[in-house]
């Protein structure tokens, strides 16, 4: 049989080879200047962070009254200090300050200081936390991040996936059963998800911990710590439960929701309809032409979540006494450690950036129509 | 040449509930189609053509309130089938459709080729490289370039996405395809392409069509017989030799009148007043209020009168 009528671009063809040599180059020099301004931003938000976590000079004058008052009251206990005449006390005074100022920096300007700051902080010196130690009483922020991570990543990063692929599942479902009763129970409790998780923390410890006493206040194991491996882990797992209730509560009813809504949109596309027509699987017309065109929003989604656990949840965790990098942070806060802020969140943006730069090939890789615009 | 019976459709009902109240887009259609022909299904825009054509095929959106009636295809009910076995047996497999917007009708990040040849290996168990091949083929019959397989729907200009859209419903060579205003979306020149590939694969394949179209100019090209379609029903049925020439009810003949014409003096007309509402349809017949010829009898509900193998329903021919 004949062709009916030849196709007008069919020399586009011989168009695609010449793109396809320079498309490496095209793809080298998109990642340099992509990777160029994420460090740019990298560094902009390092540098607002040193200067809030400082704010603004402010610790500086804290740390400079904390210092006075420790070499004041170190000397007024020395009987050589006191024999000294008022005016020679000063003058020790002064210099034993400047001594102990001089020995933490704080003799040279905040700026200059600032900077050197920002350039340990973005090689990933982390330094020396000013107050907080690690349980093995290590100074050094790096340690004290590192001891802190596990907790964190145990009970949010297990937590979190589970969660989100649950809520995907669940989603997906209801977006096949829309106006089911299940779909229209989970629409009514959607608004339940917008109280925060320690909210639900609170009352989570009320009912479970204090009324029924079937459940742990607080902590991550019993104490005295079980020392054999089946018990340790099932001291564990019944800490984690009410935390993981919270953060369930928190997102699993506002997230299906959501996502079964977001669903329910691209199901209404006519390739969705053109897919069932065909004769389609529903689980075939789910598979490629629901899940596939949505994946790019999915896979954001994963990533910002996971790499959300790195900033954890401060205030939940403070609520539940579990030592991970979000009470690291809410201590940080509180008593000014600048170092372990700034290191936390070095750490934070350095992730981000990497996430969104690898997002961008993971994008052209599961989205043909993003290849073409990079 | 014989003519055996490939569609009949008794009485088919497709009505939707909105806030508003009930929509009746498909309100007792009945038509019957015989194999290697083409109908056209004409009509304005918000008739229930469209509704026709899904209805047919049980594509329901979620809010159907009522969906009755008889489609019998080659002999067989297969309204009475259950949404399993109707997806085996009549979808892609009996009939397949070519929809009125091929871009949005293509999946966006799968390669066309796997989208053409997919029906295959559902619908004929085929493997994946066969599938592949008889797609190619298809892709000759109406005229993509082979290499086109491996492209994205976003690489291909109208025309081209129309075309796969038509290889797409030719693949596991349906006895009927639906024509859901396959061209509307084109400019003139690729329309009347695509109708000359259409009007090949007919003659080539004996593959019948139902064309749901409101332009009656390039329909003509393609149409064996004509169907109107006014508010929900059919209205006037007819061989298109005879109808274009002398369309008999009232309807059928403003449409006509309103085409513009090359040569003459006629001025295209138009038809005064709104079509009715699905909400709320006229007592009697649904074009009485538009219409120029009504008189007494047009409150109830006219009858469809049978004559010289026509049907019309209007009470002049009463």
């Amino acid at each position: 049989m004949a062709a009916v009528a030849q196709a007008p671009d069919m020399n586009a063809n011989v168009q695609v080879k010449k793109k396809n040599s320079s498309a490496v180059w095209r793809i080298v020099r998109y990642a340099l200047i992509r990777l160029l301004t994420l460090f740019i931003t990298v560094v902009a938000g390092v540098f607002l962070t040193v200067m809030i976590a400082n704010m603004g000079g402010y610790v500086d004058r804290i740390r400079m009254g904390d210092i006075q008052e420790s070499v004041a009251m170190g000397l007024r206990g020395n009987p050589a200090y006191n024999a000294l005449s008022a005016e020679e006390r000063q003058k020790r005074l002064d210099a034993e300050i400047a001594i102990q100022a001089e020995a933490q920096g704080l003799n040279r300007p905040f700026m200059v200081r600032t900077f050197e700051f920002m350039q340990n902080a973005m090689t990933l010196n982390l330094g020396r936390a000013l107050k907080m130690t690690s349980d093995s009483g290590s100074r050094q922020v790096q340690a004290i991040i590192l001891e802190r991570l596990p907790p964190t990543l145990l009970l949010f990063g297990s937590s979190n996936l589970l969660l989100f692929f649950a809520e995907l599942f669940v989603a997906l479902y209801l977006s096949r059963r829309y106006g089911s009763w299940l779909d229209k129970v989970f629409v009514t409790l959607a608004p339940v998800s917008t109280a925060p998780a320690w909210f639900f923390g609170i009352f989570l410890i009320l009912i479970f911990a204090a009324s029924l006493r079937i459940l742990p206040f607080d902590g991550m194991v019993d104490a005295p710590v079980p020392n054999n491996l089946w018990d340790y882990s099932l001291s564990l797992l019944r800490h984690m439960v009410l935390p993981v209730m919270a953060v369930a509560l928190n997102s699993i009813f506002l997230n299906i929701y959501s996502w079964r809504t977001f669903f329910l949109i691209y199901s209404s596309e006519d390739y969705v309809e053109m897919a069932k027509a065909k004769g389609l699987t529903s689980q075939d017309v789910e598979r490629n032409y629901v899940l596939r065109p949505t994946l790019p929003t999915i896979i954001t989604s994963l990533a910002l979540m996971l790499i959300g656990i790195w900033t954890g949840y401060p205030i939940l965790e403070t609520v539940f006494n579990w030592p991970g990098l979000g009470r690291a942070f809410y201590q940080a806060i509180q008593f000014f450690d600048t170092p372990v802020i700034v290191g936390q969140t070095v750490i934070f943006a350095y992730l981000l950036a990497i996430t969104v730069f690898l997002l961008d090939f993971v994008y052209a890789l599961v989205d043909p129509r993003v290849r073409v615009s990079q | 040449m014989a003519e055996t019976e490939l569609l009949r459709i008794e009485d088919l009902m497709l009505h939707f509930r909105t806030s508003q109240g009930a929509v009746q887009a498909v309100d007792g259609v009945n038509f019957e189609l015989a194999t290697n022909r083409a109908v056209v299904v004409l009509g304005e825009s918000g008739c229930g053509k469209s509704s026709l054509a899904k209805a047919i095929l049980r594509l329901l959106p979620r809010n159907v309130s009522r969906y009755s009636g008889k489609v019998f295809l080659d002999g067989k009910e297969v309204m009475a089938l259950n949404d399993e076995k109707f997806r085996k047996d009549v979808r892609w497999v009996g009939i397949s459709m070519v929809p009125q917007a091929a871009m949005n009708s293509l999946n966006p990040v799968m390669r066309v080729g796997d989208q053409v040849s997919e029906p295959a290996m559902i619908h004929l168990g085929m493997k994946k490289k066969e599938a592949l091949g008889l797609a190619s083929k298809m892709f000759q019959h109406v005229g993509v370039p082979v290499d086109f397989l491996d492209r994205y729907a976003f690489e291909l200009s109208g025309g081209m996405r129309q075309r796969v859209a038509i290889a797409m419903a030719l693949v596991t060579s349906p006895r009927l395809i639906l024509l859901d205003e396959p061209t509307s979306a084109l400019d003139v020149l690729t329309q009347a392409n695509i109708f000359n590939v259409l009007k090949q694969i007919k003659q080539n394949l004996g593959i019948s069509y139902i064309l749901i179209t409101h332009d009656i100019a390039t329909s003509s090209e393609l149409a064996d017989d004509v169907a109107v379609m006014y508010a929900g029903q059919i209205v006037e049925v007819c061989d298109a030799e005879r109808f274009f020439q002398a369309p008999q009810h009232p309807y059928s003949r403003k449409l006509m009148a309103s085409v513009p014409r090359l040569r003459g003096e006629q001025e295209p007309e138009f038809i005064t007043g709104q079509p009715p509402s699905l909400l709320a349809l006229p007592q009697g017949c649904r074009f009485a209020p538009r219409c120029p010829l009504r008189f007494d009898r047009c409150r109830q509900d006219p009858p469809v009168i049978k004559k010289d193998g026509r049907l019309v329903k209007c009470w002049k021919y009463a």
